[in-house]
């Protein structure tokens, strides 16, 4: 037995000792935190290239498809955040490494007590995050108030594996539940809802995502998202029989519609994309119900993973173009395509990416999700999903449409900052994603296989 | 050139590319490629002849698993429907020559060309979708960039109504794909292979979803209402292209995806789909008699006549479809030709109300005597294009359920008493107080080259219909119940 399959936890793990080590010098050479930073999440990346699906199963750790591709997703969404943090805070840099640490060992956790653990130590460095990226009393109410609905989501786990342990004696899979059972993998999966802001537990998203740096929120919005999704997927797996997967595309459709619905009246730009985020997640709620109901294939987890790995594109993109641009609410945006052109034009390809429209990659994320609800048998979830994409499209052209056809309020100070160039290489991806959609499905095809 | 139809849709499209970096020169690049693109599929349809055998088939697949593969395919509805987007397209960038507009209008329009060639030859209906959608993009920024006091919230509007009806249609592919892999086994996208007996009790679903998709396009009453506002506030080039071809993509979307895979039910829902057809002659000219504006009439107008190009293409019949296809291509022709002269009107006095003009038969001959000439095509009368295409499309509906025809006669009627009273107030009328017809002057050369070339197409389909009957009907001879 190897310890190979580890190789990109240990990188992380390596990386906040070394920040944290840098940290005690008097005055942490900004440089070196950043390369630090960006080597870490770089080298797990690459190392997880290297590591065999399937090389490794023990009771409490796993290396297989799900565990490796979800590694991807979360590096991937991680990785902008590695370049954006300024290098000064050497804390808000070990925060932001143990919190990937987490979600990377969530994607390798096989039992429940592992995941109970891998959720945590994710989830605590990411309250703190909120807190400190920008420091303040809204940021400060927004990581409490996070940190409740993310205590509260611990309890609501522990109460269930309790309860789950009690029937099954087990704290693995378990193919039959009696009803006390059923009720402990239900409360565990509220856990993975909540942390996914599913309806009607999506009340502390929008606040955090707000409060936090524009930045943050994007991490929170795709490697958060991509370990949640995989929790979510892993509690199906163990609990094959659970009555909560049959509930899985109803409280999709419910929180895509509250998502796409509450963001149309949102003026804060971080805000309404923290409703945008909660009504993808609907979407991938609706695409793990299909999932784990058609037999759990492997075309849905490409569907899946192929969701995400657009997403990540998408909402690291537009959130790097609100960090970028410095605006923050949807009438500062108007008129301001020309004086930005590049950023601007990379920031509407996302927008239509995100509605939905070909040919970009989160036409092709949507299809295929839509497509596994369809096959299903899920018709009304598919539907409520495609009207909530309906419903996203006219808060994303109506940016559009601000952007570039009304007039600047010229008397407004505008001063972009760096970093217009992130904005365009997300773009550039989700168009790739749009025209070679092959590229990201015979990757993970060799992973599902 | 092993691949001719992707270098159909590609050609404008790496004209578009060109114009966006061309700066200053872009019109010239525009208006290059407009020509290479008309000198395309001109080429490629004198080679083919009306042979249906002959049909064009490009493929690469399967591209992608699901069963997704590139599948181009042109008969003589392809390349006839691609050759009126060539044609306006070149028509529209000689009518915008003179504009003052930014490299983007150029490059806007020749990939508004590229995606609806694309919609025209794609027969996998993944890659029909993704150039049916790539289509309402660049026309989003021609209204919003480019439209009149009104474009942001048509532009918008636009956008969304479309976008609404191919969500449903999407999902109704969806589920025809999904249905035929469970029956067969097999995956696949691919228009000749898919069999919608697959679906059992949904089919009446998915080919409602099907349709939905289509009628917003059309548009059919009650789905209408985006295209007032989008024809009104678009530039006059732009309502061209609306008008003369994005309008005839949900016709297209029948007669190439609907008609063909539900057979049964397509002529089953005749009463109600006909219906619609028939009250949208009669609603669409009623409203067009209401206008004050003369863009949002010929807007109006437009509603009652793809009104008769379905009543011909729902029948089932040989004269409707052919007289249905036909209609097609002389709407574009004339309402195209129409909507150009009120943008020629509005460039030179920024008015476009019926009460601001009077008497412009005298100050502006040329400009009266194109208007009236398009006009009467657009009313049909006998010996113009109109009169050919909605003749067939009645005698079709009267083949198959002869209340639709009385009530389309009924709608033709009523396209004489809004258009000729139009007419009459903008030319002949005595000019009013708030008149501005002194700021008017007739037409240039250019503008005379672009009307003279509409005019002549009009006057020959109508003189003589039967070559263009006869290239259309190896395409639609399959679909004759």
């Amino acid at each position: 037995m190897t310890l190979m399959p580890m190789a990109p936890q240990a990188a992380l793990a390596a990386g906040v000792l070394g920040t944290l080590s840098l940290g005690l010098m008097r005055r942490p050479p900004a440089l070196a935190l950043r390369a630090l930073a960006v080597a870490s999440i770089a080298g797990a990346m690459l190392l997880a290239v290297g590591t065999p699906a399937g090389g490794y199963a023990s009771a409490i750790l796993l290396s297989d498809a799900k565990s490796v591709g979800w590694q991807y997703l979360i590096y991937l969404g991680a990785l902008p955040l590695a370049l954006w943090l300024d290098g000064t805070d050497d804390v808000l840099t070990a925060l932001f490494l143990g919190a990937t640490l987490g979600m990377s060992l969530l994607a390798a956790a096989a039992n429940l007590p592992m995941l109970f653990i891998a959720l945590e130590f994710m989830s605590l460095p990411a309250y703190l995050l909120v807190a400190r990226s920008r420091p303040g009393a809204r940021g400060l109410e927004a990581a409490i108030k996070y940190f409740f609905a993310g205590g509260v989501a611990g309890a609501l786990f522990m109460l269930g594996l309790s309860l789950y342990y009690a029937d099954t004696r087990s704290l693995a899979a378990s193919a039959a539940l009696s009803p006390l059972g059923q009720a402990g993998a239900g409360l565990m999966a509220a856990a993975a809802l909540f942390k996914l802001g599913a309806f009607p537990l999506n009340w502390w998203l929008p606040d955090a995502y707000e409060a936090a740096a524009p930045e943050v929120s994007g991490f929170l919005s795709t490697a958060m998202k991509s370990a949640a999704v995989l929790f979510l997927m892993r509690l199906c797996e163990l609990a094959p029989e659970a009555g909560f997967i049959r509930l899985l595309p109803a409280i999709g459709a419910a929180t895509a519609l509250t998502g796409a619905v509450m963001a149309l009246r949102q003026e804060r730009l971080q805000r309404l994309f923290a409703y945008s985020s909660v009504a993808n997640a609907g979407l991938l709620i609706i695409g793990v119900g299909a999932w784990a109901l058609a037999g759990r294939s492997a075309e849905g987890v490409s569907a899946l993973l192929f969701f995400l790995g657009a997403y990540a594109f998408m909402s690291n993109g537009t959130f790097a173009f609100i960090r970028f641009s410095g605006l923050e609410t949807r009438s500062q945006l108007k008129g301001r395509g020309a004086a930005v052109p590049a950023a601007a034009a990379a920031f509407t390809i996302l927008l239509f990416s995100l509605g939905g429209i070909p040919p970009t990659g989160g036409f092709m994320a949507k299809l295929l999700l839509l497509w596994r609800a369809v096959d299903a048998g899920l018709l009304w979830p598919a539907a409520a999903g495609a009207l909530s994409a309906l419903i996203s499209l006219a808060y994303y052209l109506g940016m559009v449409r601000d952007l570039w056809f009304e007039k600047a309020d010229e008397s407004a100070s505008f001063r972009p900052a760096h970093g217009a160039s992130l904005v365009v290489a997300c773009a550039v991806g989700v168009l790739l994603l749009g025209a070679a959609p092959w590229l990201m499905s015979s990757l993970s095809g060799g992973l599902t296989r | 050139m092993s691949h001719p139809l992707t270098i159909l849709w590609a050609a404008p499209l790496a004209g578009a590319v060109v114009c966006a970096v061309a700066g200053s020169r872009a019109k010239y690049a525009a208006l290059g490629f407009s020509a290479l693109f008309v000198g395309l599929i001109a080429a490629l349809g004198f080679a083919q002849g009306s042979n249906a055998a002959l049909a064009v088939v490009n493929e690469i697949g399967p591209v992608w698993s699901y069963g997704i593969s590139y599948r181009l395919s042109a008969d003589s509805l392809s390349i006839g429907l691609i050759g009126l987007t060539a044609f306006l397209n070149l028509i529209c960038v000689v009518a915008s020559w003179e504009l003052e507009v930014s490299p983007w209008y150029w490059a806007c329009f020749l990939a508004l060309a590229s995606a609806l060639t694309g919609v025209f030859l794609a027969r996998d209906l993944f890659f029909f979708y993704v150039f049916w959608e790539a289509t309402l993009i660049p026309m989003f920024f021609i209204i919003g960039l480019w439209g009149s006091s009104n474009r942001l919230h048509a532009a918008v509007k636009f956008f969304l109504f479309t976008f609404a009806g191919s969500v449903f249609m999407l999902l109704a592919l969806l589920a025809l794909v999904s249905a035929h892999h469970r029956v067969s086994g097999v995956w696949t996208w691919d228009l000749a292979v898919l069999d919608a007996s697959a679906l059992g009790s949904a089919a009446p679903l998915v080919f409602w979803g099907l349709v939905l998709g289509f009628a917003v396009k059309i548009p059919m009453i009650p789905l209408h209402t985006w295209l007032p506002d989008a024809h009104t506030e678009a530039p006059a080039a732009g309502s061209v292209m609306l008008a003369g071809v994005m309008l005839k993509m949900g016709v297209y979307g029948l007669l190439r995806v609907a008609m063909p895979l539900f057979p049964t039910l397509s002529f089953d829902a005749l009463p109600v789909l006909g219906g619609l057809a028939a009250f949208s002659t009669i609603y669409g000219a009623l409203c067009a008699m209401a206008q004050t504006d003369l863009k949002r009439m010929i807007a109006y107008s437009s509603i009652a006549h793809l009104g008769f190009c379905l009543l011909g293409v729902l029948s089932r019949t040989s004269q409707g479809l052919a007289g249905g296809t036909l209609q097609l291509v002389n709407h574009g022709l004339t309402t195209g030709a129409l909507f150009l002269m009120v943008g020629f009107l509005y460039e030179r006095s920024h008015k476009r109300g019926l009460a601001d003009f009077g008497d412009l038969a005298s100050r502006a001959p040329y400009l009266a005597f194109f208007f009236g000439f398009s006009t009467l095509a657009s009313v049909g009368l006998p010996g113009l294009n109109g009169f050919v295409g909605e003749f067939m499309a009645l005698s079709g509906a009267l083949a198959a359920l002869p209340i639709l025809a009385f009530a389309g006669v009924l709608g033709v009627t009523l396209a004489a008493a809004y258009a000729l009273p139009a007419f009459q107030a903008v030319f002949w009328a005595p000019a009013g107080p708030g008149s501005v017809s002194d700021k008017v002057t007739d037409l240039d050369a250019r503008e005379r080259a672009v009307l003279w070339t509409l005019s002549a197409l009009m006057l020959w389909i109508g003189l003589a219909p039967r070559p263009w009957l006869a290239y259309f009907e190896p395409a639609l001879r399959g679909l004759v119940r």
